[in-house]
């Protein structure tokens, strides 16, 4: 029995033009046994960036409020919003502390940082369980589906989506790798960031 | 062939100086013994027709039984020594049973009579010091009718292991009368209906006693419902056209 | 081969007590996992088999040509992928059964019959199995292209579509998206084409493989697509393809195409 597919789950996030998206599935499972289907595993950590926590949903729980006070800290201490880069780097930090009796979680990072000139540009960045650091410019995916996951990104994605093909996209791409995993599924969240909006649709899924 | 005799009558694997396997000719022989047994093929189905020979008023004329299925799609009619037959249609139900078993289609007519003509050859056969486990060639010919991928088809087999196909055959002792008989009246376009009656009149043609419903039996195989033995009525129905 | 023959001692031998060694038991592991995918879809009048050509063991690889998809008749293709030794003999043994069917019955083995004949040949090893995923792609006697899956025990199913091996978690969704349109809701008063074209057929073969490729370390270097064309259907989406062969043996009824393709070998 493997920890990291204790309770199943699968993240993903993709880069388009302007815009960034990330998705993730609904299930909370006890291994074989499905026990919750609206288990969020996706938490907005300022208005520009979204994070995903895949893996032991404990875990889920303690490092989403633990984020939640380190960017507060952040935010009171330097005055401003944190941005997604240096967001990466304090979840592979916090991670890391734990480098020998590691959380069991594989977080997703996906937001638009804002470049000197005041635009946007996408971001996107996973880790592994103890804060290694992926900054990939197409896209990162993690979770019990994540083989599949692949598999379907390296088919689906191309560079500069606008907004509702991104979505159409992600959640192409989340839906066809759930269904052939059966620790993940049972229904999925969209979020698409882009500068002036952020578009959260649920999605049905197969209830198998 | 009777006149000379010689100790070569008694090896049933040793050919003779003349060049002949005597026990294999004789059985050859034991058929023409055989109650007459018909088979008409035609381009919708292959009919096979028997005289069933009641020697006794007090035999059941249903326990007679010398048309057997083979598969859905096989039918075979027997001429001879019948006990031999059961030994010969249980290797060819096998076969065809192993045959869909491994292939899940249909076994071929010709692969069917094949089998069953590689088995009547191992008389005498035995391996190492064991018995053989036939003594003697079988006593029997059979007609094979069945449908496959090539359409109906007829086939004879006789004791030697040899097989033909033919479109119409007759075997048994009125098989020389009936042959001529199907040689004059078959032809390439016949409905199953007239191959039904054809069957029948050439029995009756070479039957000692008056043909009825108790003393012949039909059985066809058809693209539609395989192998089937005909009914008590549909048979009365055949009887009445003839 | 080292990695086929493991120790394990009994106890815990002191190092430097050499006169009383304990029981050491040997064990033989009679099997490899040497990578690779296979992948075969079917189209209404054509059927699609391709493999990838490396070969591996553990992180090396043994050789960037060894091919995982054999003609067997004009109509019939046979992928096989797993443990290569077992790949290869199986295969030898299905193409003999094939010729002793062809002296006994006259004629080349139908597809569906050959799908039954390897599920009996898988059985008939049901405890020493050959160590393989089978995916049999062809056309059907009513002229229809056809795939046939199998696990390593003979369980086996007619499909539109199959990946196996190395990368099927990562193929396998992609064609359930691409071929079944899974998860498309079509819009309204239209339906999903039951059968897809050829070209489009080869371009998602050839995505697959780039896709695979790209994210799993045991796929790449060469890739083989085998094309059957049913008795009479059109070769004009075959033109003009890059590195493409024909390998049909007789002249009157299904012909088979092979294309050869680079996949990168990183």
């Amino acid at each position: 029995m493997s920890i990291m597919e204790y309770n199943g789950g699968s993240v993903i996030a993709m880069v388009g033009k302007e815009c960034v998206a990330i998705a993730s599935d609904l299930r909370l499972g006890n291994q074989a046994l499905g026990i919750s289907s609206n288990f969020q595993k996706i938490f907005p950590v300022t208005d520009r960036i979204y994070l995903g926590l895949p893996g032991l949903a404990t875990d889920v729980t303690t490092l989403q409020e633990l984020f939640r006070f380190r960017v507060n800290m952040y935010t009171i201490k330097e005055e401003r919003e944190i941005q997604p880069e240096t967001f990466a780097h304090l979840v592979s930090s916090t991670l890391y502390e734990r480098r020998f009796g590691p959380y069991f979680i594989e977080p997703v990072i996906a937001g638009l940082s804002q470049t000197p000139s005041g635009g946007f540009k996408p971001f996107i960045a996973a880790t592994d369980l103890i804060g290694c650091l992926n900054f990939a410019k197409d896209f990162v995916v993690a979770g019990t589906a994540s083989s599949k996951l692949f598999g379907v990104a390296e088919g689906l994605w191309e560079p500069d989506l606008e907004p509702e093909d991104l979505f159409e996209t992600i959640s192409q791409t989340l839906m066809n790798a759930v269904d052939r995993d059966a620790y993940s599924g049972w229904g999925c969240v969209v979020h698409v960031i882009t500068k002036d909006k952020i578009i959260t649709r649920t999605l049905k899924g197969r209830m198998d | 062939m009777f006149v000379t005799r010689s100790e070569y009558d008694r090896g049933v694997n040793t050919f003779s100086p003349e060049g002949r396997l005597f026990q294999v000719e004789y059985a050859i022989e034991a058929i023409k013994l055989g109650s007459t047994t018909v088979g008409v093929s035609t381009p919708h189905g292959v009919v096979l027709a028997i005289e069933k020979r009641v020697q006794s008023p007090l035999l059941e004329s249903s326990s007679i039984e010398k048309i057997m299925e083979i598969d859905r799609h096989l039918g075979c009619a027997m001429s001879g020594l019948v006990a031999d037959a059961r030994t010969m249609i249980d290797h060819a139900r096998v076969t065809a049973q192993n045959h869909a078993f491994t292939y899940d289609e249909n076994i071929k007519v010709e692969s069917v009579t094949q089998a069953v003509c590689d088995l009547a050859l191992r008389f005498g056969e035995s391996v190492h010091d064991e018995e053989a486990m036939m003594s003697r060639p079988f006593g029997v010919a059979l007609l094979i009718a069945g449908i496959d991928e090539k359409g109906p088809q007829l086939y004879h087999t006789d004791p030697s292991g040899t097989f033909m196909r033919y479109d119409a055959k007759a075997i048994g002792s009125g098989s020389e009368a009936a042959q001529s008989e199907l040689q004059d009246k078959w032809h390439s376009q016949m409905t199953l209906q007239e191959a039904q009656v054809l069957t029948l009149r050439v029995l009756k043609q070479v039957m000692e006693e008056k043909l009825d419903h108790h003393n012949v039996q039909v059985a066809q195989v058809t693209p539609e419902k395989g192998f089937e033995i005909l009914n008590e009525t549909q048979l009365k129905d055949v009887i009445e056209t003839m | 081969m080292p990695a086929m023959l493991s120790t394990q001692p009994h106890g815990l031998p002191h190092p430097h007590m050499q006169t009383e060694q304990g029981p050491q038991q040997r064990q033989f592991n009679p099997y490899t996992e040497n990578g690779g995918t296979i992948l075969a879809i079917a189209g209404k009048d054509f059927s699609v088999i391709a493999g990838d050509t490396r070969q591996s063991e553990g992180y090396s690889i043994q050789t960037r040509y060894a091919p995982k998809v054999f003609r067997l008749t004009d109509r019939a293709v046979l992928a096989v992928n797993g443990f290569a030794a077992d790949g290869n003999m199986f295969v030898k043994k299905v193409r003999q059964r094939l010729e002793w069917y062809r002296h006994a019955h006259a004629k080349d083995m139908p597809l569906r019959a050959i799908a039954r004949l390897i599920q009996t040949m898988l059985y008939a090893r049901r405890f020493f199995p050959y160590y393989v995923y089978n995916i049999l792609g062809g056309i059907e006697e009513d002229g229809s292209g056809a795939v046939y899956s199998f696990d390593p025990v003979g369980s086996y199913e007619r499909e539109a579509c199959r990946a196996a091996g190395a990368a099927q978690s990562l193929v396998q969704p992609f064609l359930d998206n691409q071929i079944y349109f899974k998860n498309q809701t079509p819009a309204p008063g239209t339906s999903h084409p039951t059968h897809l074209p050829l070209p489009t057929v080869l371009k998602l073969v050839i995505d697959s493989f780039t896709g695979a490729t790209e994210r799993h370390i045991e796929v790449g270097d060469g890739l083989e697509i085998y094309v059957v064309l049913a008795k009479g259907a059109s070769t004009q989406a075959l033109e003009g393809i890059r590195g493409i062969q024909e390998t049909t043996v007789t002249n009157d009824g299904e012909r088979v195409f092979i294309i050869q393709r680079e996949l990168k070998k990183d």
